[in-house]
């Protein structure tokens, strides 16, 4: 059967990050991951239903290897329970990172920095008084310490993909060695994993094996590199970027019709 | 002996300064109804462990809460918190962030009663940075500040298995541990549907223990299967029967969330006069939590129960809308 290619302005921006985001995650078919709140709950469903039916899905309010049977709305909604092999809490949830069972953490935030570190605790130069507060470190910190790939999902706009994170919550390949907060490599703490890849809105991003700075990789259909050049706060590498394959009518179909009907996540 | 009072006499025994965690987690098995009561009785200073979510965050915006500890504040698909966003973006609460698995085996360690557990939890992250530690302002607040620890953690290199610098994370202590639950025998033995959270952990880590109920139960009734309970009697204080204590959100194998009434709160809750408004709308009514889902009434109710065997209203049989 041949698929049927949705244009560019035929699906959002966010649709499309998703789609790509569940394409993506066939690469972790029959893996452990530990999916957080927001989106990544989004491309997980499609993921599941299409690319990567076989992953194995833990939540950090406690459920092993949930099927869920439609999207859940919350990180402890009803849906993640019914059908679930073993549902305890949050600790017994959380526990798979710790123990290094986890072969991947999917996360959104809300600022990212060039070496993959992710901020979802505050936006501005006050922890006392932020600009903006945001909704903290829940399960963020954890997948980005203890999993063994981190992938990151989040709209593509300057003033969210910076030089360094206002507020470092989840680490990426530069962390901060306390007391002093010098700036290391994540191995130098004894730190395994890493985020391996940052999917945005515009296209996917990775790091650089040497110098573990983002550079991108892939750009969406309707994008130009120069278009993610110009809303990147730092000055990204896009020369050894390709374009994506394109999307099509029938990922965007399930995600409308059948993922998210009421449009509860505001993908479109 | 029975330990069933009404929710004003539950509510009534917390004191202001202290040291207290809900249970469940984001907009699921919330004591709401207990929240709600507590801004009715106009508690003050009040140290929030853990999250800051629909319950939590009804009693920030109620000026009950001074300070907070934990690990996440936001609403979920409905937004950060709302209350919680504005009062902390004008600097008026205390925060103090700590990591998921920080606050894990620190309740762990509480209800273990042992002082400290070890873990890479937060390693390389600012959840470990000196300027942001609050803890100290957060002792400051609380009635018993010996309940809250001396040190947010503490450095050092694991002597057993060579894993490198670990954090030793202090154990988590309660005053008070309200959780919403499915069922409870009228002795205080708690069996919960879903997810435990941190419910059976904390519950054992406080010195004082409010259980609301969807059902209280015969004791003799609950304890025919004690594998299937999660917090023994031995460790509840008071219990108060309260069906729908946790509208607006979820209850696994009751109801469902009501998501207008959640994206309603969100919204009127930017300012604090929308907070107000909304609180003397649905908080301060003659006959508490009767008034409550009296005006909510029983046909909006009725569409929320939970369809068997699912534990919620699945969208094909006409659910979440």
């Amino acid at each position: 059967m041949t698929r049927e290619i949705a244009k560019p302005g035929e699906y959002s921006p966010v649709e499309a990050m998703v789609v790509y985001a569940a394409r993506f995650l066939a690469g972790f078919d029959g893996k452990k991951g530990l999916i957080g709140t927001g989106l990544p709950l989004v491309a997980t469903q499609l993921a599941k239903m299409t690319y990567s039916p076989n992953m194995i899905i833990f939540v950090e309010t406690g459920q092993a290897d949930a099927r869920p049977q439609e999207l859940p709305i919350s990180i402890m909604d009803s849906r993640l329970t019914y059908g679930s092999s073993w549902q305890m809490g949050d600790p017994e949830g959380l526990f798979p990172l710790s123990r290094n069972e986890i072969d991947f953490g999917f996360i959104g935030g809300a600022q990212i920095d060039k070496y993959g570190n992710v901020n979802s605790t505050f936006i501005g130069g006050d922890y006392n008084k932020p600009y903006k507060r945001l909704a903290g470190t829940a399960g963020a910190v954890d997948i980005g310490v203890f999993a063994k790939d981190t992938v990151i999902l989040m709209a593509h706009q300057k003033r969210r993909i910076v030089d360094f994170v206002d507020y470092l919550t989840t680490p990426g390949w530069m962390v901060k060695k306390w007391p002093e907060g010098t700036l290391v490599r994540r191995e130098e703490l004894g730190l395994q994993g890493g985020p391996s890849s940052f999917i945005s809105s515009m296209g996917i991003c990775r790091f650089d094996d040497t110098t573990k700075i983002m550079y991108l990789d892939k750009y969406f259909p309707g994008i130009k590199p120069e278009d993610v050049k110009a809303n990147t706060g730092f000055d990204i590498d896009v020369s050894r970027a390709t374009e994506a394959d394109p999307i099509y009518t029938d990922e965007i179909k399930l995600l409308r019709e059948e993922i998210d009907p009421l449009n509860i996540y505001k993908m479109r | 002996m029975s330990k069933v009072v009404s929710l004003k006499e539950a509510i009534g025994e917390i004191k202001d300064g202290d040291v207290i965690l809900t249970g469940g987690i984001v907009e699921d098995r919330r004591p709401v109804a207990a929240a709600m009561e507590v801004v009715r009785q106009g508690k003050k200073n009040l140290v929030l462990i853990g999250t800051c979510s629909l319950c939590d965050d009804i009693m920030v915006g109620g000026g009950c809460v001074a300070a907070y500890r934990g690990t996440y504040t936001s609403n979920g698909a409905f937004g950060i918190s709302p209350n919680f966003k504005r009062k902390a973006e004008e600097g008026s609460i205390i925060c103090d962030d700590i990591g998921h698995i920080d606050y894990s085996i620190g309740v762990m360690a509480g209800m273990a009663g042992v002082p400290f557990i070890a873990s890479k939890t937060c390693i390389g992250t600012d959840v470990l940075n000196p300027a942001y530690d609050n803890l100290g302002g957060a002792r400051s607040v609380a009635r018993n500040p010996e309940v809250l620890p001396k040190k947010k953690y503490v450095l050092m290199e694991d002597p057993f298995f060579d894993m490198g610098t670990v954090q030793l994370i202090p154990a988590i202590k309660l005053d008070v541990c309200i959780c919403h639950v499915q069922m409870v025998g009228e002795e205080g033995t708690v069996r919960i549907d879903g997810s435990l959270t941190f419910d059976h952990f904390a519950a054992l880590s406080a010195r004082k223990v409010i259980v609301t109920a969807e059902q209280v139960v015969p004791e003799s009734y609950i304890r025919q299967d004690p594998n299937r309970n999660c917090i023994p009697c031995t460790s509840v204080d008071m219990v108060v029967e309260l069906p729908w204590g946790a509208h607006p959100g979820q209850v696994y194998n009751f109801y469902d969330m009501d998501i207008p009434f959640l994206q309603e709160y969100a919204k009127s809750c930017a300012t604090q006069e929308g907070f107000d408004k909304w609180a003397a709308e649905w908080i301060f009514n003659e006959n508490g939590h009767d008034d409550y889902i009296n005006k909510l009434g029983a046909s909006r109710l009725q569409k929320l129960r939970a369809v068997p065997p699912y534990g919620y209203v699945p969208r094909k049989k006409g659910g979440v809308k």
